[in-house]
């Protein structure tokens, strides 16, 4: 697969849709998402903050997945430490939901940084396995956690400014969107690509492999986690059950996967069909899972590169692409 | 502290610990061949066995027959499950590498519980025959419930079929010699597709007995299959890839886990188990 | 010259796009010991690779028994008589040697005379029946070239390719395994031989064919090729 990449890439110019015409369009496109998030029916408002966190996270795990070759099961464990912390912020000790969020994405960041410790020893199926094993631990640990309210979970107290909190959604998700094009484009983006498409050329880049994933774990972890804390604010209850749940993960392999695993903009187009797909399969209880994973698994049999990673070899451009490290 | 430390390192919970072992290693028998022959991480392996315990309880009900005359018929019909499964499937994705193997594994995991759940509801279930309260009583007041008896000398019995299958017949070494080298064994005759086929079909069969075991000891539920699927990967870690006796000892550890940990905090402590082994060592206590 | 049991036309194999092998042609005649010579590089383990259905070919054309079997499977050829023993041995490191032998027996077409067989293999080896339940992991290298030639005789085949066997060995080991590959060949086997080294290979086969950079250069009978010869096609000069 890579071999043909580089192929493709000798045969004709991929033309980058990035730079002033990118921004501008960019920009345009925030600016009637901000209007939309007053101006939308509560329902709109709903599915918006929906698109606005999934898509945040999906970034996250392409970045870890995609481009740094750590696939994680486990990205729940922020979302649900990150629920809880609002929660326990907000609810147990009377603080503004502010600062539930802010604290929700300190203790995930912190995670990530403690978890590197144990993680990075592993490789491949190790590490996505043992991901998942934390976040089953942290759920197993939360059901029988007096201070957490046990099985019976938590209530975020008060009211939401739902409009409020789509739009600190909306917010995060433009910040993380731009910080991964500037990481993918930096010193470290250029290292975690050479490492991808030649382990030996990586090493002559002459940059901390080590330290660059690290960056990335705790960057996926920080935002997992702000994305977690606003998911809660907006909904108000958490349960062991729900805040740990593979589920959430599921969803990020799902968009990554549709849109397309190791493309800057994958997880955008992966996040719109998702919530689409989620909001018509609603009348469907029961089949969603069912009609998501066939999806997925004709995804990958037919369109190994997904939606837009198959339009864009077909149609030879790249959105917001990363510069790529080839041997010529 | 003392006397709570006496209450759960009894000797009748070492008793049940080691009985549990032989479960708990039959879980990890199926994902461990997977792992060391087909070189993949199946991740619907816990389904697999959710799927066992169901069609066992389904079974038997409907025949009004012992639970374990249930495997006449779910170890075949699983097996073909497997084969079918890894030849219109698994193989074909396979080689396009192992990540996209793994999320398909991950994608049939969720197709499966949620098509459990729409056929058979979220209701418990458990198999209770008539035998399951009664216990052989020891010296010192010390007992054996005879029903774990009865789930660890099925599972040995199977390890034992297995070993012997992979040991004797053309097929099994056909299937060792896949692991070590395909190209080989390809030189000696062997289609790789067939002994990837049949060592699924082999790891299906094996979550056949593993659903009868776990629908006979414990309440499960279509959604289940998680935690089932990580005390498999848990019994593989500390085995090793693709060892049978490992599979064996390291059923026993997450066995002794299990019962230490009592109910609220048994499962808590196999996953701390599971991690501190990944992390130290994750190529498991036996492999060099 | 009797009818060529392998026949091999303008072949050409690639890894992805680095072409391996360019255009190869060459004859084994029935019942021969046939050499492939030719340095690091130049094509000849691919070529075995692309014979015995290991690798695919992307053009070109391999008869064997008058048949086509051009990109066909290696577990099919092995049923009709073609074996590889391929670079570097590949036993079975963890199956013992006798497990592998057996391992030789599995097409249907060699299980009957399995025990025959067996016996054949130890009488030719007579170390490996002392080690017959050690894994073969175990062994040195030139106990498991054994193993690995034990285990393509036990196909019961019509050809057998060696490729490279003497690759790493001490040399009493190396004669002392052609030695036996005389021996098999003896009973009306066909050999082809890879090799490096020029001398041996001559002194061994009957037809030598000698490759520079993915191509056959020189063909001709041991007898009749001279030393100038062999070294201007081997260094291409």
């Amino acid at each position: 697969m890579k071999k043909a990449e580089n192929l493709s890439t000798r045969q004709q110019p991929i033309r980058v849709l990035g730079g002033l015409p990118m921004l501008i369009i960019g920009i345009i496109l925030v600016a009637v998402l901000v209007v939309l998030v007053f101006v939308g029916s509560s329902n709109t408002r709903r599915i918006l903050t929906n698109v606005f966190l999934y898509c945040t996270m999906a970034c996250m795990w392409n970045l870890l997945s995609g481009f740094t070759g750590m696939t994680s099961l486990g990205q729940q464990t922020f979302v649900g430490v990150a629920g809880y912390s609002m929660a326990v912020m907000v609810t147990t000790y009377g603080m503004s939901y502010i600062v539930g969020w802010i604290v929700g994405g300190a203790i995930g960041a912190v995670l990530a940084l403690v978890l590197s410790l144990i993680l990075f020893r592993m490789r491949g199926m190790y590490f996505a396995i043992a991901t998942w094993v934390i976040a089953e631990a942290l759920k197993t640990w939360f059901t029988s956690w007096g201070f957490v309210g046990k099985g019976g979970g938590m209530t975020v107290a008060g009211r939401p400014d739902r409009t409020m909190v789509c739009l600190l959604a909306l917010i995060l998700c433009v910040v993380a969107i731009v910080l991964i094009y500037f990481l993918l484009n930096s010193k470290i983006g250029l290292g975690l690509t050479a490492m991808r498409d030649d382990a030996d050329a990586a090493s002559s880049v002459g940059v901390n492999i080590f330290r660059s994933k690290l960056i990335c774990f705790v960057i996926a972890g920080l935002f997992c986690a702000l994305a977690g804390g606003l998911y809660y604010r907006y909904n108000g209850t958490i349960l062991p059950g729900s805040g740990f749940d593979i589920e959430w993960t599921v969803s990020l392999v799902f968009i990554v996967i549709i849109g397309g695993i190791g493309t800057m903009a994958g997880p955008i187009v992966g996040t719109v069909v998702y919530i689409a797909l989620d909001e018509f399969l609603a009348k469907y209880s029961g089949w969603s899972n069912i009609i998501l994973g066939l999806i997925a698994i004709l995804v990958i049999l037919f369109l190994p590169d997904g939606i837009l990673g198959t339009l864009q070899k077909k149609l030879h451009f790249e959105i917001l692409s990363q510069r790529r490290f080839s041997k010529e | 502290m003392l006397e709570v430390l006496q209450n759960i390192f009894t000797a009748q919970n070492a008793i049940s610990g080691i009985l549990l072992g032989g479960l708990f290693a039959v879980l990890g028998v199926g994902m461990t061949i997977i792992f060391g022959i087909v070189k993949l991480t199946n991740l619907a392996h816990g389904e697999f066995v959710i799927l066992g315990a169901f069609c066992s309880t389904l079974i038997s009900q409907a025949l009004d027959i012992d639970p374990i005359l249930t495997l006449i018929i779910t170890i075949p019909l699983m097996f073909i499950i497997g084969m079918v499964l890894q030849s219109v499937l698994i193989n074909r994705v396979m080689l396009q590498g192992s990540e996209p193997a793994l999320l398909v594994t991950f994608g049939l995991s969720i197709i499966l519980q949620d098509a459990m759940l729409l056929l058979f509801s979220a209701d418990a279930r458990k198999m209770n025959p008539s035998y399951a309260q009664s216990n052989i009583s020891l010296p010192g007041g010390l007992y054996i419930p005879v029903l774990d008896l009865i789930l660890l000398i099925i599972s040995l019995v199977t390890i034992l079929v297995l070993t012997l299958f992979l040991r004797r017949t053309y097929m099994g070494r056909a299937i060792r010699a896949t692991s070590d080298d395909i190209v080989a064994a390809s030189l000696m005759g062997v289609s790789i597709k067939k002994a990837y086929a049949v060592a699924m079909g082999i790891a299906m069969a094996t979550a056949a007995v593993a659903g009868l075991c776990v629908g006979m000891r414990w309440t499960f539920y279509p959604s289940s299959g998680g935690e089932y699927l990580l005390r498999a990967f848990g019994v593989v870690v500390i085995g090793g890839m693709g060892s049978i006796p490992g599979a064996l000892v390291g059923g026993l550890v997450f066995g002794l886990a299990q019962v230490f940990g009592g109910a609220s905090y048994g499962l808590l402590a196999s996953y701390v188990v599971l991690i501190i082994m990944l992390a130290v060592r994750p190529q498991g206590l036996f492999s060099k | 010259m009797s009818e060529p049991i392998l026949k091999v036309e303008g072949v050409q194999a690639k890894y992805g796009d680095f072409i391996a092998v360019e255009s190869a042609t060459l004859d084994v005649p029935q019942g021969m010991i046939v050499s492939v010579i030719g340095a690091n590089g130049a094509g000849k383990s691919t070529l075995m690779d692309t014979i015995a259905g290991v690798h695919k070919p992307s053009a070109g054309k391999v008869y064997f028994k008058g048949e086509d079997i051009t990109g066909m499977p290696a577990e099919k050829l092995v049923t009709r008589g073609l074996s590889l023993v391929p670079q570097g041995s590949r036993c079975f490191i963890r199956m013992t040697v006798e497990d592998n032998l057996i391992m030789g027996s599995y097409p249907k077409s060699a299980r009957g005379k399995l025990k025959e067989s067996l016996e054949r293999v130890y009488e030719l080896f007579p170390v490996l029946k002392q080690k017959r339940n050690d894994l073969s992991g175990s062994l040195s290298g030139g106990q498991r070239q054994m193993v690995a030639i034990g285990r393509a005789l036990m196909t019961n085949p019509d050809c057998v390719l060696f490729d490279e066997i003497s690759l790493g060995l001490a040399p009493t080991i190396i004669k002392d395994i052609y030695a036996r590959i005389k021996e098999i060949s003896a009973g009306g086997m066909t050999v082809v031989l890879v090799e490096q080294d020029t001398q041996r290979a001559i002194r061994t086969a009957q037809l030598c064919h000698i490759m520079l950079k993915g191509r056959v250069v020189l063909s001709g009978s041991s007898k009749e090729l001279t030393d100038e010869e062999i070294k201007k096609a081997y260094f291409g000069l």
